[in-house]
């Protein structure tokens, strides 16, 4: 089950063409899962690789629209993972209009283990996009490195 | 290439007015025929929507290492009128004053026998890569102290000497900072970080002078053939982009209050005179200090290995100078004759400064600000100087660094970070990092070549040719 979990975090992105930084794109069922898989694939590429662990935090926030509101997610995720030497693995997201609450689960950073990321130093607001295409809705973000 | 670019000179090229809508101002960036190959439709774009912004004053530039970033495209250049112009974090960038400074030492290739060891000493010494904490234990207060005094704070700790400072843009400390303006959050990411290289393209490199264009020049700058040099590339840390992320989110308020029409959300902005203006820009100053500061305790770092080492003084390892590349600074231009102060952004583009600039020091006043132009991995980096022509032609700006061609996920599919090094050390260029995949990601194939680069620059005249350096040992972040 480990395993899976794993295996399906690191699946749930695709890095797209960018030639200075980190651009992705996230597709998922719903918003609340699409901003949970953003958070999954932000922590892989900060630290190559992340697994279950049993430290809890909670986020709640409020923005003007949901774009801002997935870039002020994804900053405070990235701010609480610096500031603690925390390593998130997951996010239950609820979401209603512009208001999120959510609880992050994760490990403690390990020099050892989660050496193989990049710096993440700033999520854009350029290109940032959240789309619906079929089912799914799709996210689009740079990440600054 | 977009439709409607014009050549205008061999190196010179403009973007016309109407390229996207609202264009104030005509985009022209500086460019060989070698580099327009490379050149990205979204970079264009981008120079052309900063020509939108309220207060762009000429206009929109960039540099021949222009290429797509966010925002700002990198190595653009803005000029805003301080009266009804607009400042903007998308001119700046998440890395706030990233910049680079180049140490001389009295020794040369010959006597760096344990060049190994070397690089190992330093590896130790500065706290390198994701997640890595610093040996300073700064309190609250100091990190004030720092936040206004930069680099002026590091030599008063003991990191340095007072001649550093007048071989440092801004002499290490930009004037207008407000640690006020600077959020709890922030201050919480910069107190650990102080002193540390961080990670992605910052590194620390030892060099050696290979090729001297201008004797006399390289001269003023204490070089000699064959020395050995220490290059430091690294910025503001988690403070300045937390600072970033924060003033970012109050910008794009006030763009909607202030009605001002963007075509990108990145470019974010206020009146400079504004609150939220004169907040970020309090708060950028401050973040530009931590890294002054910051590049100042390294170097120190740098100095006690080497002193050690090899026996030198402290005193023999000279500063040759410091520059900013992520920046935006209040400074007196003449526009169409007339003398005027401007707000000019410089997102991964270095300032210029032609011959008796009033910020220089005695030794480079007759030749114009120094400007270091760091090369990639394995790559030569270059020092070169400000001239006249930068002044009236590009507000006394020019390139920062060769640029990126290929993305991240292309460049780890071409080369692996092993065989990065391994291909580097065959070469005699020993490469040193947390792990693999920050080499594959920085390999010199990624990045335009530095010397086409700097070509340019020196072929439109808008800085010329000291020297050319060539890397020994990398230690990246």
């Amino acid at each position: 089950m480990r395993l899976r979990k794993n295996l399906i975090a690191l699946m749930s992105f695709e890095e797209l063409e960018h030639t200075a930084d980190i651009r992705i794109r996230v597709e998922a069922a719903t918003l609340e899962e699409l901003f949970s898989e953003a958070a999954q694939a932000l922590m892989t590429i900060m630290y190559g690789s992340i697994s279950p662990g049993n430290i809890r935090r909670h986020v709640e926030m409020d923005a003007d629209d949901i774009i801002s509101l997935i870039q002020e997610f994804l900053s405070e995720i990235l701010f609480i993972s610096e500031v603690e030497d925390l390593v998130f693995s997951g996010a239950e997201v609820r979401i209603a209009g512009n208001n999120l609450i959510a609880d992050l689960t994760g490990e403690p950073f390990s020099k050892m283990k989660h050496l193989g990321g990049r710096e993440v130093k700033g999520i854009s607001y350029s290109d940032l996009s959240i789309g619906r295409e079929r089912d799914s809705y799709i996210l689009e973000v740079i990440f600054d490195v | 290439m977009l439709p409607g670019i014009k050549r205008l000179a061999p190196f010179e090229w403009e973007v016309p007015i109407g390229t996207v809508p609202g264009m104030r101002v005509p985009g022209r960036f500086f460019l060989s025929d070698e580099l327009a190959k490379t050149l990205e439709d979204g970079a264009v774009q981008q120079l052309a929507n900063v020509a939108t912004m309220p207060g762009i004053i000429k206009n929109s530039l960039a540099m021949p290492d222009i290429h797509w970033g966010y925002g700002f495209p990198i190595g653009g250049v803005a000029a805003f009128s301080i009266e009804d112009g607009v400042i903007s974090p998308g001119g700046v960038g998440f890395d706030i004053n990233c910049g680079v400074r180049i140490l001389t030492t009295p020794l040369q290739e010959k006597d760096l026998k344990k060049k190994r060891e070397l690089i190992e000493r330093l590896f130790n010494a500065v706290p390198t890569g994701v997640g890595a904490k610093s040996t300073l234990r700064l309190s609250y207060k100091e990190l004030e102290s720092m936040l206004t005094g930069g680099a002026r704070w590091a030599v008063r700790q003991g990191f340095g000497m007072e001649s550093d400072l007048l071989h440092c843009e801004e002499q290490g400390a930009m004037g207008g900072a407000d640690p006020g303006a600077v959020s709890a959050k922030a201050r919480q990411r910069g107190m650990p970080q102080s002193g540390t290289l961080g990670a992605g393209n910052h590194f620390l490199e030892i060099q050696a002078v290979r090729e001297i264009f201008h004797e006399k020049a390289a001269g003023s700058c204490g070089l000699f053939p064959g020395q050995i040099c220490i290059m430091i590339h690294c910025g503001s840390r988690g403070l300045g982009h937390q600072v970033c992320t924060e003033h970012l989110r109050v910008l794009e308020g006030a763009t909607k209050k202030y009605g001002i029409i963007l075509p990108d959300r990145q470019l974010a902005c206020a009146p400079i005179l504004s609150p939220e203006g004169k907040a970020y820009f309090g708060a950028m100053a401050a973040s530009a200090n931590y890294a002054w500061a910051n590049r100042q305790v390294i170097m120190h770092m740098v100095r006690q290995v080497f002193s050690e080492m090899f026996d030198i003084p402290y005193e023999e390892m000279t500063l040759v100078y410091d520059v900013a590349h992520n920046v935006a600074k209040m400074e007196e231009h003449i526009v169409d004759g007339r003398r005027m102060k401007v707000c000019v952004h410089r997102k991964g583009a270095t300032r210029a400064f032609g011959p008796g600039a009033p910020d220089l020091p005695r030794e480079y006043v007759s030749l114009g600000q120094p400007v270091i132009i760091p090369g990639s991995m394995g790559t030569s980096s270059f020092l070169l100087h400000g001239t006249q022509e930068a002044m009236v032609r590009t507000f006394g700006s020019t390139c920062h660094g060769s640029g990126r061609i290929m993305s991240r996920t292309k460049a780890k599919k071409a080369l692996s970070g092993q065989e990065v090094k391994e291909s580097l050390a065959a070469e005699g260029i020993i490469v040193r990092a947390p792990h693999d995949g920050a080499i594959a990601d920085e390999a010199p194939g990624v990045y335009k070549p530095s010397d086409e680069v700097v070509r340019v620059v020196d072929s439109a005249g808008i800085s010329r040719l000291i020297a050319r350096f060539v890397p020994l040992g990398v230690i990246k972040g």
